[in-house]
């Protein structure tokens, strides 16, 4: 600490902050531990006390209030202690589960089948998902909703920072979807989704995505958002419309008259005073659907406008 | 509901598909496959992006279903002629680059509208529904800024005409559909701007364009439309009634493809055939 402050002056102050705020949640996490150790002990053990009360003397039931009260006071200390563990166990639970029946399985069909039906079975296990793109797809998706869930706790324990305690928000399931996947996310005090617009571009990169779009989920409860990961751009294809099949392509068409087809469709037929600016606002008034016949009536024109333009000039410079 | 007197071949006389504005028209996909279908009859929209981004293709399906449609008017204003000129033959008025003519019509609906909320007010009612038997009148504007920002010296008329046909018009059955590539103040007045309640983005080259289609503060929440490819035509953010922005894919009409339905939609608005528009689907079923 005393080599960071004299890089910046306010460097070791907040340096100093941060690690007060750490040591303050190690402290709590023991505080919390001994509170519920105290408090099961005392509710339970008297519960306990006052039961055993109406079958025996009061000091004994006081006794076995105690007996009763302290080693549950124990187990919920324990709980609340390795918490930090157990959640970590939960994070991973879908992993070690699948982890736990692939190694199973592998032990069960290597002991108990010859070499090559394994092989085959193994074979056929994997090369099928493996072949078949839509398995394939389904499975990668399946598989990256696994993984966006651990990203974005990554995001929210690494840079969202959303109350002292550091609590993470609960982060539910996910499902796949066209464009990559959409999880839901129940926030814990100190986030809102404004906050969290801000970080879009991190949540991204954090994900390994292209855009991340946040939204609420539920119209009565703001903590309750649902995060759209897309990775994937769907909508390039054509898209068709229906309207196509509805019409009779055997309908007698109507008569037309036959549409006036303009010439003077090259620069050199239009000539230069007919697209001055006093001359367009004129003739914007009456009707310009003859450019051909505007054209030919300003045929004339240009040359004598165009004449007096040095006219004007040589005036000036005499 | 006699038909035609006037169809020279008798097989095979087409009859109009049944469709009606007030009917959902599908303009494409999204990004989860799902069609997207926009009710337009009692809305505005206003569609944005840069040059060749697929204005024209979603002013093309909406012009198509009016067309298709029995109870419904086209009135189409295009700067350019050719987005929607194919579908001159099925249109009440078809206005070019000429804004005394967008005046006249403008002027037209305008009066049309007054009757109607007179009628309205008659019937004690407050707008006008699928079973009133009158045409929803649909108008479509085409490169909005070539009439509003950049001929002549009515401008201001064609604006103020055009915003009281989106404020007003919406109860009495004439919405406004208008497109331009980027709807910022000096194009059109904020005033008209806001009116329209839904928004189309196509492909932008700023955030801040794409606010401007969208509204503001969306491409702060992740929704702009800059991050659409400049080759993927037709993709667009839409807001339409979820009131948050889609993803979305317009469906895209080839020219013959719009000829064919231009000339069946001609067919059978040709005079004569539909004077009043059939107040219930056994109608329909008849003049088949």
């Amino acid at each position: 600490m005393s080599k960071s402050s004299p890089r910046r002056p306010f460097g070791g102050r907040s340096n100093g902050t941060v690690t007060v705020i750490e040591a303050r949640v190690h402290r709590s996490s023991a505080r919390n531990a001994r509170l519920a150790f105290v408090m099961t002990a005392v509710i339970v053990g008297l519960l306990a006390a006052v039961v055993a009360a109406s079958y025996m003397h009061p000091i004994l039931a006081l006794f076995v209030g105690i007996g009763v009260g302290v080693p549950l006071g124990g187990i919920v200390w324990v709980l609340v202690r390795i918490w930090p563990v157990i959640r970590l166990l939960w994070w991973w639970t879908p992993e070690i589960g699948l982890a736990g029946l692939l190694l199973v399985g592998w032990v069960q069909l290597a002991s108990h089948t010859p070499t090559l039906v394994t092989l085959l079975v193994v074979a056929l296990v994997v090369g099928v998902p493996a072949g078949v793109p839509v398995i394939r797809r389904q499975i990668m998706a399946w598989g990256w909703c696994l993984v966006v869930r651990h990203r974005l706790r990554v995001c929210f324990a690494q840079f969202i920072i959303a109350n002292q305690s550091g609590s993470l928000p609960l982060i539910l399931w996910a499902t796949p979807t066209p464009v990559g996947e959409r999880v839901w996310v129940y926030l814990r005090p100190g986030l809102s989704v404004k906050d969290l617009e801000g970080r879009l571009d991190k949540i991204a990169v954090t994900c390994h995505a292209s855009t991340v779009l946040i939204e609420r989920a539920s119209d009565g409860n703001a903590a309750y958002v649902r995060f759209d990961i897309k990775r994937r751009e769907v909508l390039t294809a054509n898209v068709g419309s229906p309207l196509v099949d509805v019409i009779d392509p055997a309908t007698p068409t109507v008569e037309q008259a036959p549409p006036v087809v303009p010439t003077a469709l090259d620069l050199p037929d239009v000539q230069a005073p007919t697209i001055t600016l006093p001359k367009q606002q004129g003739t914007s008034g009456s009707k310009p659907a003859k450019p051909a016949a505007t054209a030919a009536a300003n045929g004339s024109k240009p040359a004598a406008a165009s004449s007096s333009v040095p006219d004007d000039d040589v005036s000036d410079w005499i | 509901m006699a038909t035609a007197t006037a169809s020279p071949s008798s097989a095979g006389v087409p009859v109009g598909p049944g469709l009606s504005m007030f009917d959902p028209i599908f303009i494409g996909i999204d990004e989860f496959g799902q069609p997207v279908y926009i009710t337009l009859a009692y809305r505005n929209l206003l569609a944005g992006g840069e040059p060749g981004g697929g204005k024209s293709g979603l002013l093309n399906c909406i012009a198509a279903h009016a067309a298709l449609s029995v109870d419904s008017r086209l009135v189409l204003l295009d700067g350019k002629l050719v987005e929607l000129g194919q579908w001159e033959d099925s249109a009440d008025a078809f206005i070019g680059p000429d804004i005394t003519a967008a005046l006249d019509v403008l002027r037209r609906l305008q009066v049309v509208m007054n009757n109607r909320y007179a009628w309205l007010r008659a019937h004690n009612r407050r707008k006008v529904t699928a079973l009133d038997g009158l045409s929803v009148i649909t108008v479509l504007v085409d490169e909005i800024a070539f009439y509003s920002a950049t001929v002549g010296s009515k401008q201001e008329e064609f604006v103020a005409l055009l915003r009281d046909l989106v404020a007003r018009g919406r109860a009495a059955g004439i919405p406004v559909v208008a497109a331009t590539q980027r709807p910022s103040f000096d194009i059109i007045p904020t005033s008209l701007r806001d009116l329209f309640g839904y928004r189309a983005a196509f492909r932008c080259t700023t955030p801040n364009s794409s606010n401007i289609v969208l509204g503001h503060g969306w491409a702060e929440q992740g929704y702009s439309a800059t991050d659409i490819a400049p080759t993927n035509q037709g993709a667009a953010y839409l807001i339409a009634e979820g009131g948050i922005p889609r993803r979305i894919k317009v469906a895209y009409l080839s020219d013959s493809q719009i000829a064919g339905i231009a000339d069946y939609a001609a067919w059978i608005r040709r005079p004569g055939t539909i004077t009043t528009p059939p107040s219930s689907p056994a109608d329909w079923g008849m003049a088949a």
